[in-house]
C-alpha cells in the first residue's frame, strides 16, 4: 500500500457529498402529497442529473490523479490514487449509463419514486465510500449501509418474489457483515488505529500474533464473501436477480467493484504484514470454487436470470482469484476484470432486461427469433457477451489475458512448471463453458425460430438500448486500446 | 475476568438460550431485550461511575453514548421488530428440531466453548469476552436456523449483533451513534420486508413463502 506523497484535496469528499445530498434532495418530495405529481415528472431526470454530476466529480478527480497527484481528504481517511481509480471510475459510470436505462426500464413498485432515487443515490455514495475509505470502521459503515440500500432496492420490485428473495439477502448479507464487524474490531483492538495505512506504519501487533492475523483475514473473506455472493456464501444470488427489477440489476453490477475492492484492501493490508501462504491459498480457493461452480451451474439454466446469476458467481471468482495472488501483474489484471467485467455485465443485463420488458418472459425456451425486431439491443448485447467471455479484440479479451499470464507467472516461481499449466488449463476451461452458455443466450434468446407473437416484437426505446450500446462501444476501445483503462491502475 | 463481567455474561448468555428455547414471539423479543439488557449492562454502569466520581465532560459525553447504545440494543430494536408483529402475527412455533433436542445442542454449545476457554492459551485482557461473545453468537445462529418465523429470525440476528457488544465497546466513541443508526436501519428494512410478504402470502412462516421457485 502506498504511502507517498499526497495532496491535501476536498475532491474525495465532494465524490461522496454529491451522491448522497442528490439523494436527499430527491427524497425532500416525500412527505408533501401535493408534490407528488410534481416530483414523478422529474424523477428520472433527476436521477440522471445525480449520476451524472457524480460522474463529473469524480472524472475531476481522476483527471488530478492520472497527473500524477493522489488526492486525500485525511481527516476522513479518504483517497482518490491509480490504486483505486478505475474503481471509482468504473462505479459512477455504470451508474450514469443504468440512469439512463432507468429512464424507461423502471415503471414504479413498491416505493414512490423519490424514495427509490434516494435509496439508488445511497447505493452510489456507499459503493464510492467503500472504494475512497481507507478507515477500517469506514468500510464496515459503507459495507452495511450498500447492504441495506441494496436490499430496499431488491424489495422495491413489484410481485411475489421480492420480499422473500430480500430477505434471504438481508439474513445471509447482515450474518456477514458481522464478520467484516469482527475482523475489523480485532485488527482495532491489537492496533489501536483504524487507519490503514497508520495500521501499515505500525505492524508489530498483528505481525507478533500471526493466529489472530489468520482469523482476521478468514473474518474478512467470509463476510465480504457473502456479500459480493461467493462460493459457498452465494445463496442469495440466484434469487435476487430474477427477482428485482432489470434496472435494479444493472445498477448493482457496481457492487462487486466496491465489496471486492474493499476486500482486497484488508487482505492486502494482512498479507503484506504477515506474508502467509495460507492468506492466499484461502482467498484464492474461494475465488477458484466460486469460478468453477458458477460456470457449471449457469451451463444448465432455462431462466436467462439465473444463468446471469450464476454468471455473475464465476465471474466474482475471477476477480477475487486475480486479486488474491499479490503480485503487481495480479493487481493489473484483478482491476482490469473487475471494472471490464461490472460494464460488460450492465451491458447484458440491460440487454436482457430488455428483452424481459419487452417479451414479458425471462424463460429461453419461450423466447427467440428476437433478432428481427431488436436489432440495437441484440448487437449491444452479443458485444458485451463476447467481451465478457474474452474474444478479442474486445476488452474482456485484456483481462483474461493478463489474468492467465499473472496466474502463471505466479505459479511458476512458487509451484513449478506443472501447476501452472494445469492452472492455466482449469481456467480455459472455466472460459470455455462460460463460452458455451453465454453465446448459446445469444442464440437461444435472438436467433433461432420465431416463436408465434414474437415477429411482431418491435424495438425498445432508444433510452434503453442506447445505454447497452454504450458499454459494447467501451468494450470495442478499451479492446483496440486497452491503455484507456491499463492507464488508471497502478498496483500498490 | 471481573465476578461481575462474569456474572453479567453468564446472564446474557442464559437469556440468549431462553430465546432460543421461546415459544411465540413475543416471549422471543423479550429475551432479545433482556440479553441485550444484560450485556450492556457492566459498561453502562461503569460509564455511571465514572460520571458520578468524575463530573466532568467528556464522562457525560461518555455516558450518553454508552446509553444510547444500551438503550438502541435493549429497547429501540426490539421494539422495532415488536412492531413488525403488530402489524403481522404473534406466532407461536417449536424449534424445527424439537425442544429437548434443542436444549442438548444448546447445552453441548456451551461445553464446547467451555472446554474451549479452558484448555487455549490464554487471551489478551481486551478479548477475554470473545467465548462468551462465540456462544452467543453461536446460539442467535442457532435460533435463526431452527426456527419458520421470520421475525424470530430476525430477533436471532439481533441477538447475534448484541453478541459483539463487549467488542464493540471498544470501538471509538465517535463511532458509535452511526453503528446504532446501522443497526436500526437494518431491523427497519427487516420489518418492511416481512410486512411485505406477509401482505403477499398472508403468514410469517418462511417455508411457506415459495423459495427460489
Amino acid at each position: 500500500m502506498e504511502v507517498g506523497a499526497v495532496m491535501y484535496s476536498l475532491l474525495p469528499l465532494l465524490s461522496l457529498i454529491v451522491p448522497f445530498f442528490a439523494g436527499v434532495l430527491c427524497l425532500f418530495t416525500y412527505p408533501f402529497r401535493f408534490l407528488e405529481p410534481f416530483s414523478k415528472r422529474i424523477e428520472k431526470v433527476s436521477l440522471l442529473f445525480g449520476t451524472g454530476l457524480t460522474l463529473v466529480t469524480v472524472l475531476s478527480s481522476v483527471q488530478q490523479v492520472f497527473a500524477g497527484e493522489p488526492l486525500e481528504t485525511p481527516i476522513l481517511s479518504l483517497r482518490v490514487d491509480l490504486t483505486n481509480a478505475a474503481a471509482v471510475l468504473g462505479v459512477s459510470s455504470i451508474f450514469f449509463i443504468t440512469s439512463l436505462y432507468n429512464v424507461k426500464a423502471e415503471r414504479g413498485g413498491r416505493l414512490k419514486a423519490s424514495l427509490y432515487n434516494f435509496f439508488v443515490m445511497l447505493l452510489l455514495f456507499c459503493m464510492l465510500g467503500l472504494t475512497l475509505s481507507y478507515d477500517l470502521f469506514g468500510i464496515f459503515l459503507f459495507v452495511e449501509l450498500t447492504i441495506g440500500a441494496s436490499i430496499v432496492l431488491v424489495v422495491h420490485a413489484p410481485g411475489k418474489s421480492p420480499p422473500e428473495a430480500a430477505f434471504k439477502y438481508l439474513i445471509i448479507t447482515s450474518i456477514s457483515a458481522l464478520f467484516v464487524l469482527l475482523g475489523v474490531l480485532m485488527i482495532y483492538i491489537s492496533t489501536g488505529t483504524s487507519n490503514l495505512f497508520d495500521i501499515m506504519g505500525r505492524p508489530d501487533s498483528l505481525a507478533g500474533n500471526p493466529r489472530l492475523t489468520f482469523l482476521a483475514a478468514a473474518c474478512f473473506v467470509i463476510g465480504f464473501g457473502a456479500d459480493i455472493g461467493l462460493v459457498p456464501f452465494h445463496g442469495w444470488v440466484p434469487d435476487v436477480f430474477p427477482a428485482s427489477t432489470p434496472a435494479v440489476n444493472s445498477f448493482s453490477c457496481a457492487e462487486p467493484i466496491a465489496l471486492v475492492f474493499a476486500l482486497y484492501k484488508m487482505l492486502h493490508l494482512l498479507h503484506a504484514i504477515l506474508p502467509s501462504p495460507a492468506i492466499v491459498t484461502l482467498a484464492a480457493g474461494t475465488g477458484i470454487v466460486s469460478m468453477v461452480f458458477g460456470a457449471l451451474l449457469a451451463y444448465p439454466q432455462r431462466d436467462f436470470m439465473r444463468m446471469i446469476a450464476y454468471c455473475s458467481i464465476d465471474e466474482f471468482g475471477h476477480m477475487v482469484f486475480a486479486l488474491s495472488l499479490f503480485t503487481p501483474q495480479s493487481f493489473t489484471a484483478g482491476m482490469m476484470y473487475l471494472v471490464n467485467g461490472a460494464l460488460m455485465k450492465s451491458g447484458v443485463l440491460q440487454g436482457l432486461g430488455s428483452v424481459l420488458i419487452a417479451r414479458g418472459t425471462s424463460d429461453m425456451d419461450s423466447l427467440g427469433g428476437l433478432v428481427g425486431g431488436m436489432k440495437k439491443t441484440s448487437v449491444g448485447y452479443a458485444i458485451c457477451v463476447l467481451s465478457l467471455v474474452g474474444v478479442p479484440p474486445l476488452s474482456g479479451f485484456h483481462a483474461k489475458w493478463l489474468l492467465y499470464n499473472a496466474t502463471y507467472e505466479y505459479l511458476l516461481h512458487r509451484a513449478g512448471i506443472s501447476a501452472s499449466i494445469a492452472a492455466l488449463a482449469l481456467l480455459a476451461c472455466i472460459s470455455m463453458v462460460s463460452f458455451v452458455f453465454l453465446v448459446r443466450s445469444f442464440h437461444r434468446i435472438f436467433l433461432g425460430r420465431s416463436l408465434g407473437d414474437q415477429r411482431n416484437v418491435a424495438e425498445v426505446h432508444w433510452t434503453m438500448w442506447l445505454p447497452t450500446a454504450a458499454t459494447a462501444a467501451i468494450a470495442v476501445a478499451v479492446g483496440l486500446q486497452p491503455n484507456l483503462l491499463l492507464g488508471l491502475v497502478r498496483p500498490p | 475476568m471481573e465476578t461481575t463481567v462474569f456474572a453479567v455474561l453468564v446472564g446474557s448468555t442464559l437469556a440468549t438460550a431462553l430465546g432460543c428455547m421461546g415459544r411465540d414471539t413475543r416471549e422471543t423479543i423479550f429475551f432479545l431485550s433482556l440479553q441485550a439488557a444484560t450485556i450492556g449492562l457492566v459498561e453502562l454502569l461503569h460509564c455511571l461511575l465514572e460520571l458520578v466520581t468524575g463530573l466532568h465532560i467528556e464522562a457525560l459525553i461518555d455516558f450518553f453514548i454508552t446509553f444510547a447504545e444500551w438503550f438502541s440494543c435493549a429497547v429501540a430494536s426490539p421494539l422495532i421488530i415488536y412492531w413488525g408483529m403488530v402489524k403481522t402475527e404473534n406466532s407461536a412455533e417449536q424449534p424445527a428440531i424439537g425442544a429437548r433436542n434443542t436444549a442438548i445442542s444448546l447445552a453441548a454449545m456451551a461445553l464446547f466453548y467451555l472446554i474451549l476457554g479452558t484448555f487455549s492459551p490464554p487471551l489478551p485482557r481486551k478479548f477475554e469476552s470473545v467465548y462468551f461473545s462465540a456462544l452467543m453468537f453461536s446460539m442467535s445462529v442457532f435460533l435463526m436456523s431452527t426456527r419458520k418465523d421470520a421475525l424470530k429470525i430476525l430477533a436471532g440476528l439481533n441477538m447475534a449483533e448484541n453478541a459483539l457488544y463487549p467488542l464493540i465497546a471498544e470501538s471509538p466513541l465517535s463511532l458509535i451513534p452511526f453503528i446504532l443508526v446501522l443497526m436500526a436501519f437494518v431491523n427497519v428494512v427487516g420489518v418492511f420486508i416481512v410486512t411485505e410478504a406477509y401482505r403477499e402470502y398472508g403468514t410469517v412462516v418462511v417455508t411457506k413463502w415459495k423459495w427460489a421457485r
